[in-house]
């Protein structure tokens, strides 16, 4: 009677054992494919890396290079009055397009994703977060304000600019930026703070949603250019005769 | 006491060697198992690690091509910055030729900025007030970022140039304002860019413009057209306040 309890027991032992061995075989297997993956990851990593490098040296040069040809451009059009005033007229236009480095007076708006832990985010923890349509908001309110030129976490607003979210990453001209957003605005400066405080703001409302939102005046403010290409295939001018 | 004794070495009597075999045999195994076991125990933390890694790869490759396709641009718009320092270059001392050249930069810029009338093929969204949804500036903002995000060159809404500092604003609920200009529905937003991936954009699924905006009862049209013709912006493009950086 004895023996045969003993001989159960460790019979039940050893089949739990065999079991829980297959079910780990087969993590093993799946293991020792992605231990292989591993190491082409890094390889990825070092690719990605090679080539952010390559972007960036080739960059500088091109900014090195576009200031050469500003000075060509002036040299060669120093003896036409037509030809010099339309050069300065090139560089304005780069200047408002946003292909040049610029300065100026206006306004600082910093939003940040509000406390998660507030009375608000715990009915709804979205409210307190920043979104792109708030961006998108803001931008759209600074440009009613007659902003100039502006720029969110070192990102230039051109043209060609979209703020979109891709999962929950929001991205200016392609690049991840996250909370807190530092947006620098440059243009008359008392109509920019005015309008963005005022009661019934986009930013009044934001804070009312939770959103830590600050405004601040500033003086000089330095904005960079643009740091990709604007480059036009599709749309080509009409010409008037 | 004595009779515990006694029961005791009963017992061990009883145990043959057959048994004691036995005994062994399956000790030894369960303690193989054990071991076994505690082993892969160790493989399977490591495998959530590299599962971890392995959903990293598809990002890693969408990093390596963006920074590739970065890189293109920048090489392109760097050859030809080369190329036009060169044609600068050729033509100091002839100004006639100079001016031609700064003529046809400058058409290029005024082009992006918006200061001339363009053409190209593109698309026509139409939006539309109905009895359930309203469109509203938003709507219309949401809109622009879309297609900017699609690769659109030149936009215009009810034929008023949309540039980079223009705004649309909602007034009272009733009007939409852009630029200080009041319009109102239909609202025909025309478009100038890659065709096919303008209407790609705009056409997915659940993410898409028209596909959210369809299934939330607004009414919108699109079209493609070989041809769209856009207006050049009306008023004055300046920066008073923008002065070039110095670093």
């Amino acid at each position: 009677m004895k023996k045969n309890q003993i001989a159960i027991t460790l019979g039940i032992m050893c089949f739990i054992l065999t079991i829980g061995i297959c079910i780990q075989l087969k993590t093993m297997n799946e293991a020792s494919s992605t231990a292989s993956r591993t190491l082409a990851d890094n390889e990825l990593r070092d690719q990605v890396l090679k080539w952010k490098e390559k972007y960036e040296n080739t960059y500088d040069i091109l900014k090195e290079r576009q200031k050469r040809l500003e000075e060509v451009r002036a040299i060669a059009t120093q003896n036409d009055t037509a030809a010099s005033a339309k050069q300065e007229q090139l560089k304005q236009n780069n200047i408002i397009l946003g292909l040049t480095d610029v300065q100026g007076d206006g306004i600082i708006i910093e939003v940040a994703d509000g406390n998660p832990e507030s009375i608000i985010a715990t009915i709804n923890p979205s409210s307190v977060l920043v979104h792109y349509y708030d961006l998108l908001g803001l931008v759209n309110e600074l440009n009613n304000a007659g902003a100039e030129a502006i720029e969110i976490n070192g990102q230039r607003i051109v043209s060609t600019s979209s703020i979109t979210c891709e999962g929950t990453v929001i991205k200016v001209n392609g690049e991840k930026i996250g909370s807190p957003f530092i947006i620098k605005a440059i243009g008359s400066q008392g109509l920019l703070y005015g309008s963005i405080t005022r009661a019934g703001s986009y930013v009044e409302a934001l804070n009312d949603y939770g959103v830590k939102t600050n405004v601040t005046k500033a003086d000089g403010i330095y904005i960079e250019k643009y740091k990709g290409v604007i480059n036009y295939e599709y749309a080509k001018t009409i010409s008037t005769k | 006491m004595e009779k515990l004794k006694e029961k005791l070495v009963d017992q061990f009597k009883k145990i043959t060697l057959n048994d004691l075999a036995v005994a062994i045999v399956l000790f030894i195994a369960c303690a193989t198992l054990i071991c076994i076991m505690f082993m892969q125990f160790k493989t399977v933390e490591e495998t959530d690690i590299a599962d971890l890694e392995s959903m990293r790869e598809t990002e890693l490759r969408t990093a390596l091509s963006e920074w590739k396709t970065k890189y293109d641009t920048v090489a392109s718009e760097l050859a030809d910055t080369e190329k036009k320092i060169n044609e600068y270059n050729d033509k100091i001392g002839n100004d006639d030729d100079a001016e031609k050249l700064i003529n046809k930069e400058l058409q290029q810029s005024n082009l992006i900025l918006g200061k001339t009338d363009v053409f190209g093929e593109g698309i026509v969204v139409t939006l539309r007030d109905n009895d359930i949804k309203k469109i509203s500036a938003n709507d219309l903002i949401e809109l622009v970022n879309e297609l900017r995000y699609a690769g659109a060159e030149a936009i215009s809404i009810n034929d008023i140039r949309i540039i980079q500092t223009t705004s649309i604003v909602d007034i009272d609920d009733k009007y939409i304002n852009i630029d200080g200009r009041r319009i109102a529905s239909p609202y025909i937003v025309k478009t100038i860019g890659n065709q096919t991936y303008l209407s790609s954009v705009l056409n997915m699924k659940n993410s898409g413009f028209i596909d959210r905006y369809t299934s939330d009862n607004y009414s919108v049209e699109y079209e493609m057209r070989k041809r769209v013709e856009i207006l050049k912006y009306n008023g004055e493009i300046v920066a008073n306040h923008l002065m070039e950086g110095e670093e």
